[in-house]
């Protein structure tokens, strides 16, 4: 054990005075995402106009406050800035012509009725010359919301049938459209397993990187055989799992504390909070024992510490792309189950639900891929032909 | 002989087609230093490599101070300090560094781990360089400490694999005179090297291995026997040679003798005994002398005699 410390300690020492893990694991990674950032993140810098929205419905229609209501609520987004102007059918209108609101919505007479009694509904909306992005969003709201009622109109339906008193139903629809995903334009993606622009660029270069920084231990042995020091290691009274098993620890270590690095760093710079504390370490200590796991599989597969290089890139390039290190990736049918299995997107989806709030409870299959994963690899590099480093 | 440090029994290893290490045995008793004098390729590395435990043999054994060494084997690697023939120290290390790590992995700790690599660094001439990162050595430096970590433990059995090449003259005495040291102290050495000047000097017994093969094996005198152990005096001059020639093979101890007509080629039993007489016998004869030369069979001739090659390509 005490001998086990001395290797990894040692060894980590080296790799600090050896600035390239710094360079890989921090410096390249870092710069990477700076970069994206300034390609992709353009869009989000777009200056929205404020927007001034003019809503007439009639008075007693009690559906139509919801509609408005909901616009109102996107002045809260961050990008946002609308302003309802509540008024008549004709108001609203000339508003628009005169150019003083970009955009006018007109509820129906009818409106909350035609829902409950599940008939289509239609809100007119106005656009003015000078509508800009603005109003642009503040329309695909609506549409969301008009698609919600139309989801509002079947649990009317359905609560009649049950024999709801019809004086109920108002308040059931609005619960069941209350909430609903379309009307937060805050968060963007709807889904709580989706990370926001900047936190899927700092999450999946640091899953990306991991790969190439648990590099630097386990395929230490190579240079150490290159170098004549694995000779020497082995003239020593030591067993010799201890060699690898320091080596092993080298990446785990470097992995882990490089990923952590890069989350919070990335997540100062880039503005993105990955959430709980304790479940981020846990994938991270996860990610770092499946990266260290597929370095095993590497350092069978190459003969001399280039080759490994080489390996080690073509591996991590395609678990990050397949993770969706650089953008989302779907497939279809046996190939998406397959691409499930990859740690990098594991940590990745680990990382939506913790950005989401989740905890260390709700994390438990990512926990488990990444896991299994390593156990797999180590089992599969047991299965490959030893070519002398791994005694 | 069940005292010996290092009993090497019927040894083979193969690469391939390759048998680098042939059926090799020999034995190395406490103090004494044992020489593996070989040409490049001649399989001293991988008899090396078997004996610390570092390859597997394809046959034969390995025992060291009792134990039998594998590559597995630990109770026997207590015993060794291994000098490989390439570099093994840490770049990114300094001096002390490497050998405060190597000490750890050989079990030494806490004050004694210190107090011997701080001997270890005085004994090697690095005590004043020992803070700097061994990257930054010259190439003599960097053999010195690759020397100093296999002496840390005290080993009973020391392997030296090449130490002196690519090494200046003085760096390489300095090597030799501690190799010296050490065995005067009681430890055992196995020493390879293609120069037979170290073997000569260094070495209590001498193995001579080419192509896998212990050609032969005993002190340099038993060797030298095997060539025959006839030495030469060359006398080159002026006068009447063929003359003298017939006065010179009267001498006791002078075995034959080639006549030229400026130069007499005397082969005789022990070249300095009888070297005062002959010069004297051709003076006699008229003979003026303008260089005598004395030849004495060396390694290298052994070499020659053994395998019909010379010990450097
Ligand atoms: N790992 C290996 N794979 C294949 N062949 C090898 C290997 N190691 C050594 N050999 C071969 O075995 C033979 C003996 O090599 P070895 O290194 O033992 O020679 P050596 O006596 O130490 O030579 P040198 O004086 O050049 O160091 C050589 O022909 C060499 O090419
Ligand atoms: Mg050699």
């Amino acid at each position: 054990m005490r001998q086990l410390l001395a290797l990894t300690g040692s060894d980590l020492l080296q790799r600090m005075r050896d600035k390239s893990v710094l360079i890989f694991a921090l410096l390249v990674p870092l710069a990477l995402m700076t970069v994206f950032n300034l390609v992709f993140g353009a869009a989000d810098d777009l200056e929205i106009d404020p927007v001034t929205v003019a809503i007439s419905a009639p008075a007693d229609d009690d559906l139509a406050p919801m509609l408005t209501g909901v616009v109102r609520s996107l002045d809260d987004a961050d990008e946002l800035d609308v302003t309802v102007v509540e008024t008549d059918e004709a108001g609203a209108r000339r508003q628009v012509e005169d150019g003083d609101t970009p955009l006018a919505l007109v509820v129906p007479v009818g409106f909350g009725e035609a829902a409950r009694a599940g008939e289509p509904v239609t809100v007119e909306a106005v656009r003015g010359d000078e509508a800009g992005l603005g109003a642009e969003i503040v329309l695909s709201v609506v549409d969301g919301v008009l698609d919600q009622v139309a989801s509002g109109t079947v649990t009317a339906r359905a609560a009649l049938a049950e024999g709801v008193a019809p004086a109920d139903v108002g308040p059931l629809v609005e619960q069941a459209t209350s909430g609903g995903p379309a009307y937060d334009v805050e968060s963007g993606q709807a889904s709580d397993e989706q990370l926001s622009a900047g936190a899927a660029l700092v999450a999946g270069q640091a899953g990306l990187f991991l790969l190439f920084t648990v590099s630097f231990g386990v395929t230490g042995l190579l240079v150490d055989r290159e170098s004549g020091t694995l000779a020497r290691l082995r003239s020593m009274p030591i067993p010799g799992w201890v060699i690898v098993a320091a080596k092993a620890l080298v990446s785990f270590v470097l992995g882990a504390v490089a990923t952590g690095v890069l989350l919070a760093v990335g997540g100062y710079l880039f503005d993105a909070d990955f959430g709980s504390v304790p479940a981020v370490a846990l994938l991270v200590l996860c990610a770092a024992a499946a990266g260290t796991s597929v370095m095993f599989l590497v350092v069978r597969v190459a003969s001399t510490s280039e080759q490994a290089g080489i390996v080690t890139s073509i591996v991590a390039l395609v678990l990050g792309i397949g993770g969706g290190a650089f953008f989302p990736v779907s497939a279809a049918g046996a190939l998406s189950g397959v691409l499930d299995l990859n740690p990098v997107a594991a940590l990745l989806r680990g990382l939506g639900t913790t950005s989401g709030g989740g905890g260390l409870a709700d994390i438990g299959i990512p926990v488990a891929i990444m896991l299994g994963f390593a156990v797999v690899m180590l089992l599969a590099s047991r299965l490959v032909p030893d070519r002398g480093v791994l005694s | 002989m069940t005292h010996d440090v290092l009993v090497v029994d019927s040894l083979v290893r193969r690469f391939g087609d390759l048998t680098a290490v042939d059926e090799v045995s020999f034995r190395i008793a406490p103090g004494e230093t044992y020489g593996l004098l070989g040409p490049n390729g001649a399989g001293k590395t991988t008899t090396i490599s078997m004996v610390a435990g570092l390859i597997a043999a394809d046959a034969g054994t390995v025992t060291v101070a009792g134990e039998p060494m594998t590559p597995r084997a630990i109770e026997p690697k207590r015993h060794l300090g291994l000098v490989p023939q390439e570099l093994a120290i840490y770049p990114d290390l300094t001096g002390r560094e490497n050998l405060t790590l190597f000490g750890r992995l050989q079990g030494l700790r806490g004050s004694e781990l210190k107090v011997r690599v701080d001997e270890v660094l005085a004994l090697i001439g690095l005590a004043d360089r020992a803070k700097d990162r061994s990257k930054e050595y010259s190439g003599g430096m960097k053999r010195r400490l690759n020397i100093g970590i296999g002496l840390l433990n005290r080993p009973t059995l020391l392997i030296l694999d090449e130490p002196t090449v690519g090494v200046d003259p003085q760096s390489r005495n300095a090597i030799l005179e501690s190799v010296e040291a050490l065995s005067g102290e009681g430890m055992a050495v196995l020493y390879t090297t293609h120069y037979m000047e170290e073997a000569e000097r260094l070495c209590d017994r001498i193995g001579i291995i080419d192509s896998g093969r212990l050609q032969a094996e005993g002190t340099r005198d038993d060797l030298i026997r095997l060539t025959g152990g006839v030495d030469t005096i060359r006398l080159g001059g002026s006068g009447d040679l063929a003359a003298a020639a017939e006065e010179l093979r009267l001498i006791p101890g002078v075995e034959r003798v080639d006549a030229e007509r400026r130069s007499a080629t005397l082969t005789v039993k022990d070249a300095p005994a009888l070297v005062a007489q002959v010069v004297g016998t051709a003076a006699d004869c008229g003979v003026t002398l303008a260089d005598v030369e004395i030849t004495r069979p060396d390694l290298e001739s052994v070499f020659l005699h053994l395998t019909g090659k010379g010990l450097r390509d």
